[in-house]
């Protein structure tokens, strides 16, 4: 059989996938920011999770019963968050959640789900809080801030032997929190900040900002925050003739960061962390191809919400659709997925991260840093 | 000393795009009395347009930056007045005899609609434009330098133009004098036989024209925007309007530039943590002082 | 309007629907008909003569139906609408007295009828009707327009988070303090600003709301910043609502019924319910006491009340301090509710929800409050169905409500006075 005609098989087995979801047994949501300034997110999310539940359907389901999706939408306000948890809880009865996106919101959410005995496996949320606070039910397929700080610090101080870092977040639970793992850190090994400051999520001019740290002469930038900030720093700091390394975390992981920051040139050099390369993952890299042929670049958090979907139908299927026993048997068991094998701790955290270094290139592309 | 005179540039352009923008607030407010609470988002729309209009240009082989930059300012101002027109005859027109908080409720609707329909049409997504101008003048001073880019200059030239070009419309013109009558008093004006909801109408057109002017200079030189960038530059423009005494034109650009300074060196020289906990200090300290803003005219209190 | 009765004119119809479909082509057009995709674009040509095609039909319809004599007494009605306050008879008895119990029934009922998650809307309901009841009383009764009513709400919803972290106080303990400190913030904010007029009081407000929210975000040490912090919940006499409580039995364990998480939201609610009862009751006790009379005569004209010896400060000052404590008690139910609170729940469009509330409801009418509160809290929940386009239709519905009634839901009744007979002339 010729590549053209898996995928027909695989979409026309989709959609038949999609048609029997009209009397699906097993209800799962997607909760995320769909509308509001984080929609973008909640749009990757989506993507992922729709594609995962639509592949699973076509390979039988969750032991022969149908997943069915419900969007709910969180804006990524706490209080949308919990009206939206107790609505999937009661109304939708769902027995899972894929969600949320930001840490803020899956924080007071969980506590719902714990409570109701649904099972949690949130794609992006990595403030370590959320995992901390010993729920049972609760997972994440993304590292952690402090995991993502860790590899980031000792790649400064190491690699690149910095001595004069400036430290910059965008005041959110991500961005904050990502800041704050790389500067203790770094700290530890020694280096002390010569300087730390917040931008303002939402503004686009950070040129006082960027006089700052070339007051200060800083030779590493580090930035806790996602690209729609880190475009116009970056652009503004190369235009006010600053040479310092960038370095950011997962949050610039899209092509809309080299639009954003107006043109590859300003992007050439930008090193950032990111989970190991999907595409290094021969079910990855299938998934990756199937959703560049629909047209859907699958950035960010889409492979992440791919991964979630799959370690809640492997548990759901495990424990033959009781939740609160998926959990006790993700925390203990492997699990095949699109971005490698994984492994849950006590916690729910990710047993190893897979933060690695890239760098992007002239022409607007990364690619992993081999070191 | 060059890191001071580099933050006193930052803060004069970032200043003089807050009042472009203020002046849409400031014109509104002097005519009909209303926070305009959608201005913001028109702004976010011009954005956009600039943008489309960029592609649609380069679509066609026009790729030299006079003829790009003069076709989007055009195409921009020309729809973003559109809408400005249109918001005001949809939202704020059948509320004219209501009372001003009806008003003011029906304007947060409208930028609850703008953003939602900006989304929905062109997705979440983070947009960007291509850098068009590059290059930069660099002055040393001592061991240190300077740099402005030629987009910043190009900036500070047409904030000022436009707003000397709308001075002299306001001043000189039978539009502006219709336009200052109509502010003074609305009843008065009509029995004149100025035909006020044509004005009103007229100022807002102005105002939106002003904020596409705005949104063509920002986008050309941060390149980044969203469906979401009106809030907060709606917000710093109308406290500019304010701090510079609302309903006044020169005020509203003075408040901009001041409002810009000060966010700019407070930044720089202490934190920008609690850089807009200082705008909004400084507001206040000014009302008190100064109750109706720098260049605004004390309210009369007529028995 | 024109004097012509009888007669439609299509021409003038056909005219107007061809501007409107040469505007909203020129509107929708661009930003709908080209896709941005990176630098690049695609054209959606569809989309946009859909959308031009419903606005042309729309407006034909509406040139048509404002023809019509039923149109033209329709749009007179409208441009005619007449204004200020209802009087009634001094004997004037409310139909209010039967709907009033009534409604106190079915909101005892509320919890043993409704699923957990109507509950914990209409929680969010009540919690919408106490602050607007608070703003109410700063903007609809004494005409102060405040933008920054959020930062009350935020005072009291962390004062019960910070206070049960570094004091141990709880729930009980923190709903009087909770209140008193919004009232405390309330007259610091308000002594400085109150000879400020209209608008100019508007803009600090709104200076002071965010001033909170960014001290919130950045005093990190304190407030834990963005990560937000967990507020405890209500005890009923030391008895907790939880699954498994770390010191003495849960309530659930007490009481030997199976753990349910839908009791703590029914205790939360009854006590909410009671405290709301409360609070209208007073603010309507109010409206009618010498207080209440200042507030509204110094909304009205305040140079005659000046002139006539009230003292506007004190007066402008009870009605900020009254006002901030309700939006305070409306924090702390808030935070118990969630059990967690981080700055993002008191950005500014808060503050224009609550504003929303008390302009929909009826500047200065009670019972407008509390339907309008419910409107537009309840409103984006029966929109969940409308998916990416709910807050698009919420936008369109406020614009729409304000347009349709400018004076809000319920019109304000003042019942009037007469002398008593027998008194002197």
């Amino acid at each position: 059989m010729s590549k053209a005609v898996v995928r027909k098989t695989l979409v026309s087995l989709a959609v038949a996938g999609a048609v029997t979801m009209a009397q699906a047994d097993v209800v799962i949501g997607v909760a995320g920011p769909h509308t509001g300034a984080y929609a973008a997110f909640g749009e990757q999310l989506w993507r992922g999770a729709e594609k995962a539940a639509m592949d699973i359907n076509a390979n039988g389901g969750i032991n022969g019963e149908m997943i069915k999706l419900v969007k709910a939408d969180d804006a990524c306000e706490p209080k949308q968050a919990v009206s939206i948890a107790n609505r999937l809880v009661d109304s939708d009865e769902a027995v899972a959640v894929v969600g949320h996106f930001c840490s803020s919101s899956s924080i007071p959410a969980s506590g719902i789900y714990e409570e109701a005995g649904v099972l949690m496996v949130t794609p992006a949320s990595t403030n370590p809080t959320l995992t901390e606070r010993g729920l049972p039910n609760v997972f994440r397929v993304c590292g952690r801030d402090d995991q993502q700080g860790d590899v980031a610090a000792s790649y400064i101080v190491d690699q690149l032997g910095a001595k004069r870092v400036a430290i910059l977040h965008d005041k959110d639970t991500y961005g904050k929190g990502l800041a704050d793992a790389m500067k203790s850190t770094m700290n530890s090994y020694g280096v002390d900040e010569v300087l730390y400051e917040g931008l303002t999520r939402g503004e686009k001019d950070f040129n006082a900002v960027v006089t700052k740290i070339r007051s200060v002469d800083a030779d590493v930038v580090y930035f806790g925050g996602l690209h729609s900030e880190a475009g116009p720093l970056v652009r503004q700091m190369r235009e006010q003739g600053l040479t310092a390394t960038f370095i950011s975390g997962d949050g610039i992981v899209s092509d809309e960061f080299v639009s954003v920051a107006g043109s590859p040139e300003y992007v050439d050099g930008v090193l950032m962390t990111f989970g190991a390369d999907p595409t290094t993952y021969s079910a990855g890299k299938q998934v990756v191809e199937e959703f560049r042929a629909d047209g859907i670049e699958p950035e960010g958090y889409v492979m992440y919400s791919y991964t979630a979907m799959q370690v809640v139908a492997a548990g759901l299927a495990a424990a033959d659709g009781d939740p609160m026993a998926a959990s006790d048997w993700l925390h203990s068991h492997k699990i095949d997925t699109v971005m490698g094998t994984k492994e849950f701790d006590e916690k729910g955290d990710l047993l190893v991260s897979d933060y690695v270094m890239y760098e992007w290139d002239a022409n607007g592309k990364y690619s992993m840093l081999n070191n | 000393m060059d890191i001071i005179l580099q933050q006193l540039v930052n803060g004069l352009t970032l200043g003089s795009v807050y009042g472009l923008i203020a002046i849409g607030y400031t014109m509104v407010y002097g005519i009909i009395g209303m926070i305009n609470f959608a201005h913001g988002d028109v702004y976010m729309v011009s954005s956009y347009l600039t943008a489309i209009a960029i592609a649609l240009l380069s679509y066609f082989g026009l790729e030299s930056f006079p003829i790009i930059i003069f076709g989007t300012l055009i195409f921009t101002i020309v729809v973003t007045g559109a809408y400005g027109w249109v918001i005001e005859r949809v939202a704020y027109r059948p509320l004219r005899n209501s009372s001003r908080l009806a008003v003011l409720i029906s304007a947060i609707g409208m930028s609850l609609i703008l953003q939602n329909y900006v989304q929905i049409a062109q997705g979440a997504r983070q947009q960007g434009v291509p850098t068009m101008l590059t290059g930069a003048i660099r002055l040393d001073i001592g061991d240190g330098f300077v740099q402005i880019t030629y987009m910043k200059l190009f900036i500070l030239f047409v904030a000022f133009l436009g707003m000397g070009v709308l001075t002299y419309i306001i001043q000189k013109t039978k539009l502006g004098r219709m336009c200052r009558a109509t502010q003074q008093d609305r009843k008065m004006a009509s029995i004149l036989g100025i035909n006020t909801d044509r004005i009103i109408s007229a100022v807002f057109v102005i105002g939106a024209t002003m904020a596409a002017l705005a949104g063509v200079l920002i986008t050309l030189d941060y390149g980044a925007f969203d469906f979401y960038v009106g809030f907060i530059i709606g917000i710093k423009a109308f406290t500019a309007a304010v701090l510079g005494g609302i309903g006044s034109l020169p005020g509203a650009m003075l408040g901009g530039v001041i409002l810009g300074l000060s966010e700019a060196l407070f930044a720089g020289l202490i934190s920008s943590d609690y850089k807009d906990v200082f705008s909004f200090s400084l507001l206040v300290i000014i009302l008190i002082f100064r109750p109706s803003g720098l260049l605004g005219k004390p309210e009369v209190e007529k028995v | 309007m024109s004097q012509q009765t009888k007669g439609i004119n299509i021409v003038s119809a056909l005219k107007d629907t061809v501007i409107a479909g040469l505007l909203s082509l020129i509107i929708f057009g661009p930003v709908v008909g080209v896709l941005l995709d990176g630098y690049d674009f695609t054209f959606q040509g569809a989309d946009v003569a859909f959308i031009v095609s419903i606005v042309m039909a729309g407006r034909f319809a509406i040139s048509i139906f404002s023809q019509t004599e039923f149109g033209e007494a329709f749009l007179y009605r409208q441009a005619t609408k007449d204004d200020g306050v209802v009087v009634t008879a001094p004997g004037y008895k409310s139909r209010m007295r039967f709907i009033i119990p009534i409604m106190i029934v079915v909101g005892l009922l509320v919890p043993f009828i409704a699923s957990k998650y109507v509950l914990t809307v209409v929680i969010l309901g009540l919690i919408y009707v106490l602050l607007g009841l608070g703003l109410n009383i700063v903007v609809g009764l004494a005409g102060l327009l405040d933008l920054g009513f959020v930062g009350f709400y935020a005072i009291g919803a962390y004062g019960l988070a910070l206070g049960y972290e570094n004091l141990g106080l709880g729930f009980w303990s923190m709903l009087p303090l909770a209140a008193i400190m919004a009232a405390v913030a309330g007259a610091i904010l308000g002594f400085p600003v109150l000879r400020m007029h209209g608008d100019y009081l508007a803009i600090v407000t709104l200076g002071f709301g965010e001033i909170i929210r960014l001290v919130l975000t950045n005093w990190t040490s304190f407030t834990h910043g963005p990560n937000g912090i967990s507020a405890p919940l209500p005890t009923l006499f030391g008895l907790e609502f939880k699954r498994r409580s770390r010191e003495g039995t849960p309530f659930h364990e007490f009481f030997g019924l199976p753990y349910d998480s839908a009791y703590k939201y029914i205790f939360i609610y009854l006590i909410l319910l009671l405290v709301v009862l409360a609070v209208l009751y007073i603010k309507h006790r109010l409206t009618r006491m010498p207080i209440g009379r200042a507030w509204e005569a110094l909304r009205e004209d305040e140079i005659a009340c000046r002139s006539l010896g009230l003292n506007h400060v004190l007066v402008k000052l009870s009605a900020f301090m009254l006002g901030a404590s309700t939006g305070g008690l409306a924090g702390v139910f808030f935070a118990t509710y969630q059990g967690f609170v981080n700055p993002s729940s008191f950005t500014f469009f808060e503050s224009a929800l609550i504003l929303a509330i008390v302009v929909l409801g009826g500047m200065g009418s009670t019972i407008g409050v509390v339907i309008a509160a419910f409107v537009l809290t309840v409103l984006p929940e029966m929109l969940r169905e409308f998916a990416d386009y709910r807050v698009l239709m919420f936008g369109i519905l406020m614009v729409v409500m304000m347009v349709w009634k400018p004076r809000g839901l319920v019109r304000v009744t003042r019942t009037g006075f007469a002398t008593r007979k027998g008194s002197a002339k």
